[in-house]
């Protein structure tokens, strides 16, 4: 779509959405027969699933460290998950994607309770419309949880960007496209931040209200992630025992 | 005995007492909290059994794996793990040559074998060198979550006692999820499907009463015979023990 | 990845089965595990589909775009078929270029969809020489349960069915549906000990000593074969497959794309 003229309306989004408001998120845990653990998660148009593998035998063997686990992240976008086809394969957008994702999980995950192994974490993009990597984070650790994969906690990711002069939580694709910054975060229900980039032109304060915003989204999230992983099993617990 | 089962995940908070914590669990801050996915169990230490996970060898463990290479002196064997057994031609029960190996014990044979030595680097190493041990050549073998073998097994090993007597198979459960069973067809197939449901639901109170149930309607039993049945097990203790609890 | 061997009592238990008429999960021998299909399930592509046969999972995307023709054909639209074995879908699968399994399948559904003249290609076309519609046919193995062949023939022709031209957005006029004229269905054949069994799970892919999978269309015709595995086949045994293939497309296709 061509620029639209105005972002930002009396405070509503071209979506509806106020600044502070993230979009609907739908997840399923253990969606997948093969993988250890997945988790399909829909963040507004987003649709991406991811499944981890491992721990497991690392291949090629030269890749193990001998005191722990090698966790390895591949996020991948389906060609027609984007308007124009994209081609198979890794291009360098997804392999730097792929980077920060994986150091945005590591941090919390007990790897050295596995050494000479490896923890295989796949992301695809079946449906884009902005803030993928975050939706993967998020798909990811729930993945990593299903797996039964040690961890301090869950990372829960949102983005933050600029548009009309205002500071927006989670950028839809106009947003995107047309706005003036991009910012994903991720981080631990703690406070620790594990991922942060930053696209665009925001000034020192700007950036600090941004922060806090995406903060007040990732834990929104967080909520969302625990709430999906105990329905898995919530159906059925009925209390406490009688035996 | 009461037990509270509740379902935590990474990072939930569990205790202010390090001193209780256990598997499943990391101290952080002087407090205790969840690292896995899974039950939490309060009895005298704080435990989290994780609802699925890979199994981790441990030292006399007994193990059910397939042999997936013949090296040199060495059989290298599939334990259901991020890492392979070894077992060591002297650790097979009688002498034989290098050059015979793979005539006693070859690729995709199963055996049922002991961890014997498991190092930091997680080397495993298996001994067949045991009466209990041997190469399974009949039956079937099927995988649950290794987390869940203790459910499988039950307290004092009544579950597995039940299992065996009203399905009539001999059942050996491996400490790394995979399950031997012997007996006829018809009462594999039961057996198999209680052990399945018995995975599907371990994490819900009453399951014992449900899996009484569940293979009395299964085996379709009459009236007549239910009576005694029970009249037989209160002088043989299993019903007993399993209401004990 | 890691070389999942199967043991010898798991592959007796297939074979003792079938001496008795049995397959492992209760299935008759020509008998298809449960399949559900949705389509439109990515709406930003032109057309899509997932499709769950038993535990196999795949997902098809078509994405339709203005192109140039190729020279020898100035006035046909181009079809394009691609096939990722995801490693999400299997512990067997690695990231890295497509391997010839992926290479076969995703040639073995184009030639389906193309000899069959399913899409007749000279609809496809918006000025001779200059601009046609380039159909991108994408299929996104999920779960690897055994039969990706079929799932990802059904998934694509259910994409394509439900698929739009999206004319609007290239500016040649209104969007309309993609012109199909047949609906080829794929139906694939393991030989396991002399025996044949249709839609084989992913243990029986495994021990068979042979596959075929035959593509036939609405009229019975068939428009695509695939022989694969290293055990020969005799006359018999593929007459036998033929006929019990176009049988089972008709049941599908019936069931499944209603027509």
């Amino acid at each position: 779509m061509a620029k639209p003229e105005k972002l930002i309306e009396n405070g509503i989004r071209l979506d509806g959405r106020k600044p502070d408001e993230l979009r609907p998120i739908k997840i399923k845990v253990g969606v997948l027969n093969r993988a250890d653990g997945s988790c399909y998660f829909e963040f507004g148009a987003n649709k991406v699933i991811a499944a981890v593998y491992g721990p497991r035998e690392v291949h090629p063997r030269h890749m193990q460290k001998s005191t722990s686990a090698v966790v390895r992240y591949k996020y991948n976008m389906a060609s027609f998950s984007v308007e124009d086809r994209k081609r198979p394969g890794p291009d360098r957008r997804s392999i730097e994607v792929s980077k920060v994702s994986r150091e945005a999980l590591e941090p919390v995950i007990f790897q050295e309770y596995f050494p000479r192994s490896a923890i295989d974490i796949f992301v695809e993009v079946l449906q884009a419309d902005a803030g993928t990597r975050t939706a993967g984070i998020n798909a990811a650790s729930i993945a990593l949880a299903d797996a039964g994969i040690p961890m301090k906690s869950l990372v829960s990711a949102c983005a933050v960007g600029k548009v009309d002069d205002t500071l927006v939580l989670d950028l839809n694709k106009d947003e995107d496209n047309y706005g003036q910054a991009d910012m994903p975060v991720a981080m631990t229900p703690d406070g620790k931040i594990t991922l942060l980039q930053m696209d665009g032109h925001l000034s020192s304060d700007e950036f600090k209200e941004g922060l806090e915003m995406a903060k007040k989204g990732c834990l929104a999230i967080a909520q969302l992630q625990r709430a999906a992983l105990l329905e898995k099993y919530s159906s059925q617990i009925v209390g406490e025992s009688n035996e | 005995m009461k037990m509270e089962k509740k379902i935590v995940i990474p990072g939930d908070f569990l205790s202010d007492d390090v001193k209780l914590a256990d598997e499943g669990t990391y101290i952080e801050d002087g407090k205790v909290f969840s690292s896995v996915f899974g039950i939490v169990s309060l009895n005298k230490q704080i435990k989290v059994v994780p609802l699925s996970g890979k199994y981790m060898p441990k030292r006399d463990d007994i193990v059910i794996g397939v042999v997936t290479e013949v090296s040199f002196s060495n059989w290298i064997v599939d334990i259901r793990s991020p890492y392979e057994g070894l077992l060591h031609i002297s650790e097979f029960p009688r002498r034989i040559d290098n050059a015979e190996m793979s005539k006693y014990l070859n690729v995709a044979d199963s055996i049922m074998a002991l961890v014997s030595d498991v190092d930091e680097s997680m080397k495993v190493e298996l001994t067949l060198n045991d009466q209990r041990l041997r190469q399974i050549k009949d039956g079937r073998v099927i995988e649950v979550t290794p987390s869940k073998v203790p459910r499988l097994i039950g307290k004092n090993g009544s579950m597995i006692s039940m299992l065996k007597n009203e399905t009539g198979c001999n059942i050996f459960i491996a400490q790394n999820g995979r399950v031997w069973l012997t007996g006829k067809d018809k009462n594999m197939d039961l057996a198999i499907r209680t052990i399945q449901k018995i995975e599907n639901e371990s994490h819900i109170s009453g399951l014992t009463e449900r899996i009484i149930k569940f293979l009395k309607e299964e085996k379709g039993i009459p009236e007549k015979k239910q009576v005694k049945k029970t009249e037989e097990d209160k002088s043989g203790g299993i019903l007993d023990e399993l209401l004990d609890k | 990845m890691s070389n999942e061997i199967m043991s010898e009592l798991r592959k007796d238990l297939i074979y003792n089965l079938m001496i008795k008429g049995e397959r492992e999960d209760g299935r008759k021998f020509d008998e298809y595990r449960e399949i559900k299909i949705d389509t439109n399930v990515i709406e930003k592509a032109e057309g899509s589909a997932r499709v769950q046969l038993g535990d196999t999972h795949v997902v098809v995307g078509v994405k339709i775009q203005t192109g140039t023709p190729f020279p020898d054909t100035p006035d046909k639209g181009v079809i394009m078929t691609n096939l990722e074995l995801l490693p999400l879908a299997s512990p067997m699968f690695e990231s890295g270029p497509p391997r010839e399994d992926a290479v076969e399948l995703a040639r073995v559904v184009d030639r389906g969809i193309r000899e069959s003249e399913s899409i007749d290609l000279s609809k496809l076309c918006i000025t001779p020489g200059e601009k046609v519609w380039m159909v991108f046919i994408d299929v996104h193995v999920l779960d690897d349960g055994g039969n990706i062949m079929d799932a990802a023939s059904l998934g694509a022709i259910a994409a394509l069915m439900t698929a739009k031209l999206p004319a609007k957005r290239f500016d040649v006029g209104e969007d309309t549906p993609l012109p199909m004229r047949d609906v080829p269905v794929a139906v694939t054949a393991v030989e396991i000990g002399g025996t044949i069994m249709l839609d084989p799970s992913l243990n029986e892919q495994r021990i068979a000593g042979a596959k075929l999978t035959v593509i036939s269309n609405q009229d019975g015709g068939i428009s695509g074969m695939q022989k694969s595995g290293v055990n020969p086949l005799t006359t018999e045994q593929i007459n036998y497959i033929v006929d019990a293939a176009i049988e089972k497309a008709k049941e599908l296709r019936v069931k499944f794309l209603e027509i």
